[in-house]
């Protein structure tokens, strides 16, 4: 068994683990709560996540690079309120067109943040929380606390949730669960095969030695940051589809729900390890959490922050002592050397 | 000559607030020659480097490389025109794998991760460095020497013209700076000019082609090694003659057993290792890196506590399961790693010398008594002659040496009668070494045990009574120090002459 344990890598342990919990939680949940294992169910919850899946990606990047983006919520409400307000405007936008200003208004926002954090050096956390607010008032700001309604939008966009791209078996996977799911293999392929993006783990796991290595720590970062907004700003246009109406509380609350898919995915928060598989199935994992609670007739649905906030920690916790023990078999069976 | 230089320092000054690390130095290198460039710590080494990477830019004067004045804005660029370092403290990134390491800055790799190419080339490399090391670990498990492997197959993918290693062999046992040497030669034949910073001066002289000594931040001579001597070159360093440490021939008068070790083992770590010291006694523990010294160290010390053996202090058997109730039974240990291990870099002296023992210094209603603090602190800095300004100064900003003697004085003041050193001297400098050494054998002629690990071996002979040689995680032997010579101890680290001793 230890032989076994010690040879698979700790990085693929995690993620059996991971797919582990998230089939034992649809099987708690579908002997709670009647027709769960459903079209609709599979339905709801794939949407859902599709909403939250790009912000954790992005998320999950700016983590490695020992950062954290707590602006994003903020970030995905703007691009949502902005875009729609650009489109009620411009009826006749390509959708692409769209779709790419959606993503440069993230990226801008995304670029200040990055912009402070690597040459202004203030630590991310303080940034971060500084423009989750400052996005927010300038939200409010510029709707003068008007609201973006589904009527305003042009059809293809108002269209775009019900859209589906293949139905396997009575689901349907909708169109904007693929926008999310490419986004996130994009991202994984270009984290395993790039030169480029591999610098986010260097980055991560040791900063001086990156800058001794001749990379350039800095651009890495405000990359990071940057790319974490365009993602949010996709997220903020899925949002946008899906909800049609948009008011200044749009995104709110989603930093936490992207730290914590980040977090359980098996991404180190100190930096330099995590794969963007794991961030997909951590994603899944928190909504499909937090889906079910809200249809579950025991718990209040007051609970599901308080939830989410002990995920994250039992995950951190579970993985501190599993790296630990696993370290510890490791040294055991290594021998002298 | 008409060799024309590689690289060359033209009249470069850098100054950091008021204090000037460099003066007007000059200094020029040829292809294929080893240059060893020696100088105390804070003689300007470091920045000189710096500058030499990129980290640094010259205040004044210029660096040229291959007769080209050029500017060098980062380490890129300095790899760029052929000029990479490795340092004393290996830089490795812990998350990537051997290979993914040695090739990280490596741009001519292109834009895509071929990793069964990446994987055979690494392969490649390290096989070329005489070493066994999986290319596909990640380097998180490594130890400081295969850390440092990493580093100069790094330097050796990037086909560089200048390298610099900076203190290359502090962590290294023999056999491994011998390999060291033998690349150091393979690079020099190749045309590779090989800038060799070390503090062993034996070393120097096995490996060097000219020697330039730098003192207070000023070029003081280059010679060849030929023209050298090693009292003329510590001369120069110091500015003063300073006598070389002797090699000890008797074994100081010591007073009862004080630790009994007694078959001490750490499952898959170490085994069978039994030994009794006395009040007042040196023993060394030497053997090559990877043989499990510090680890005895560790499990003594409670921190990868011991899961087989006994250990008796002062006549009861002791349980040593954390830090903490080492400490509570005297004992102390004074780390090889000085940034993981042993201090709180961005503290001031102060809070680093009183961390071990604030309970001295709680006054009313549990608070610190600052005032105590400062005076402690400040007593140590006089004790053991640390270098700073004041006992404010955070402890990154002094040198290795000095850093060393900060950690001492944190276990200095717990009063303990068992002392544990793991490298004591490593990255510093021979006047700070020598002083180090005194503070140990009159630690020792107060009463104290101490166990020294080492892998330097003129170390080892100047201050052991006795010296227990470890190899791959078993007790080798215990050689008397009137017994023990450099091929002795080498002879039962390597497990070459199997002559047992006593």
């Amino acid at each position: 068994m230890s032989g076994l344990l010690t040879r698979i890598s700790p990085q693929t342990l995690r993620l059996v683990a991971l797919a582990l919990a998230l089939l034992a939680t649809i099987l708690f949940f579908s002997t709670q709560i009647d027709g769960y294992l459903s079209a609709r169910m599979f339905n709801r919850i794939s949407t859902s996540a599709a909403v939250v899946l790009p912000v954790a990606v992005g998320q999950a990047i700016v983590i490695m690079t020992r950062n954290i983006d707590l602006s994003i919520g903020s970030t995905v409400g703007v691009v949502a309120y902005l875009t729609g307000g650009f489109l009620g405007s411009h009826p006749e936008l390509h959708p692409a067109l769209a779709l790419a200003f959606a993503m440069g208004v993230g990226g801008l926002a995304g670029a200040i943040n990055g912009v402070l954090v690597a040459w202004g050096r203030v630590p991310s956390i303080i940034v971060t929380l500084g423009t989750l607010a400052l996005f927010r008032t300038f939200l409010v700001e510029v709707s003068d606390a008007r609201t973006i309604t589904t009527a305003s939008l042009p059809q293809w966009l108002v269209d775009l949730p019900q859209a589906t791209v293949l139905s396997v078996g009575g689901l349907d996977v909708r169109v904007t669960v693929v926008m999310a799911v490419v986004a996130c293999a994009v991202m994984g392929l270009a984290l395993g095969r790039l030169r480029a993006a591999r610098k986010f783990y260097a980055v991560g796991s040791n900063p001086d030695a990156a800058v001794m290595a001749g990379i350039n720590a800095k651009r890495v970062v405000f990359v990071a940051f940057m790319l974490s907004g365009a993602l949010a700003g996709l997220s903020g246009f899925i949002f946008l589809a899906k909800f049609g109406n948009i008011t200044v509380v749009a995104g709110m609350g989603m930093e936490l729900k992207s730290v914590a898919a980040v977090v359980v995915g098996g991404v180190s928060i100190l930096g330099g390890s995590g794969t963007m598989l794991g961030v997909l199935i951590g994603t899944v994992l928190v909504d499909t959490i937090d889906n079910s609670l809200t249809r579950w007739a025991l718990v209040s649905e007051f609970w599901r922050d308080a939830l989410l906030g002990m995920l994250i920690m039992a995950a951190v916790t579970v993985d501190t002592f599993a790296s630990r023990s696993l370290g510890r078999l490791k040294a055991g069976s290594g021998g002298a050397g | 000559m008409t060799v024309s230089p590689i690289l060359e320092l033209r009249g470069v000054s850098k100054s950091f607030a008021a204090t000037a690390a460099l003066r007007d130095m000059s200094l020029s290198v040829l292809p294929g020659e080893v240059h060893a460039i020696v100088g105390e710590n804070g003689a300007g080494k470091s920045t000189l480097i710096k500058i030499m990477t990129g980290v640094y830019q010259p205040d004044a004067g210029e660096v040229v490389v291959e007769g080209r004045p050029v500017v060098l804005r980062s380490t890129q660029e300095a790899q760029g025109a052929g000029i990479a370092a490795i340092y004393q403290e290996p830089m490795v990134f812990p998350d990537l794998d051997v290979a993914e390491n040695i090739f990280i800055s490596n741009r001519a790799k292109g834009a895509v991760m071929h990793w069964g190419a990446l994987y055979r080339e690494a392969e490649a490399i390290v096989a070329q460095l005489g070493v066994a090391l999986d290319v596909r670990r990640a380097a998180s498990g490594l130890t400081l020497a295969e850390q440092q492997t990493v580093e100069i197959a790094r330097a050796l993918s990037l086909q560089v013209k200048v390298l610099i290693m900076d203190e290359p062999t502090a962590s290294l046992s023999a056999h491994e700076v011998a390999r060291l040497m033998t690349i150091a030669r393979a690079l020099k034949a190749q045309g590779v000019a090989v800038i060799y910073i070390s503090h062993r001066l034996d070393e120097i002289f096995r490996i060097a082609d000219r020697v330039t000594v730098i003192r207070d931040g000023q070029h003081i001579s280059t010679r060849p090694i030929a023209e050298v001597t090693e009292d003329g070159m510590v001369a120069e360093m110091v500015g003063r003659a300073l006598e070389s440490f002797a090699m000890k021939t008797a074994a100081n008068p010591h007073g009862e057993v004080l630790l009994s070790v007694q078959g001490l083992g750490r499952a898959g770590v170490f085994h069978g290792v039994s030994f009794d010291l006395a009040r007042g006694e040196v023993l060394c523990l030497a053997g090559l890196v990877g043989a499990r010294r510090t680890d005895v160290a560790l499990a003594l010390f409670g921190i990868a506590p011991a899961t087989e053996g006994r250990v008796v202090l002062d006549g009861r058997e002791v349980a040593l399961t954390t830090p903490r109730a080492a400490m509570d039974h005297g004992i102390a240990y004074v780390s090889e790693d000085r940034r993981k291990l042993g201090l709180a870099m961005t503290l001031p002296i102060l809070a680093n010398v009183s961390l071990a023992s604030l309970r001295k210094l709680l006054g009313a209603f549990g608070l610190i008594d600052r005032k105590a603090e400062r005076a402690m602190a400040e007593g140590y800095r006089r004790q053991l002659a640390i270098r700073a300004p004041d006992v404010g100064t955070e402890v990154s900003k002094l040198s290795g040496g000095n850093q060393q003697k900060v950690m001492l004085a944190k276990w200095l003041e717990t009063k303990p009668r068992v002392l544990i050193f793991d490298e004591p001297t490593r990255g510093i400098d021979v006047g700070a070494k020598a002083e180090v050494h005194n503070i140990i054998r009159h630690l020792a002629a107060e009463g104290v045990a101490v166990l020294v690990i080492s892998s330097d071996l003129p170390e080892v002979l100047a201050l052991a009574d006795r010296v227990l040689v470890m190899r791959e995680g078993r007790q080798a032997g215990i050689l008397l120090i009137e017994q023990a010579s450099q091929e002795r101890v080498i002879g039962l680290a390597t497990g070459q002459g199997e002559r047992t001793a006593a």
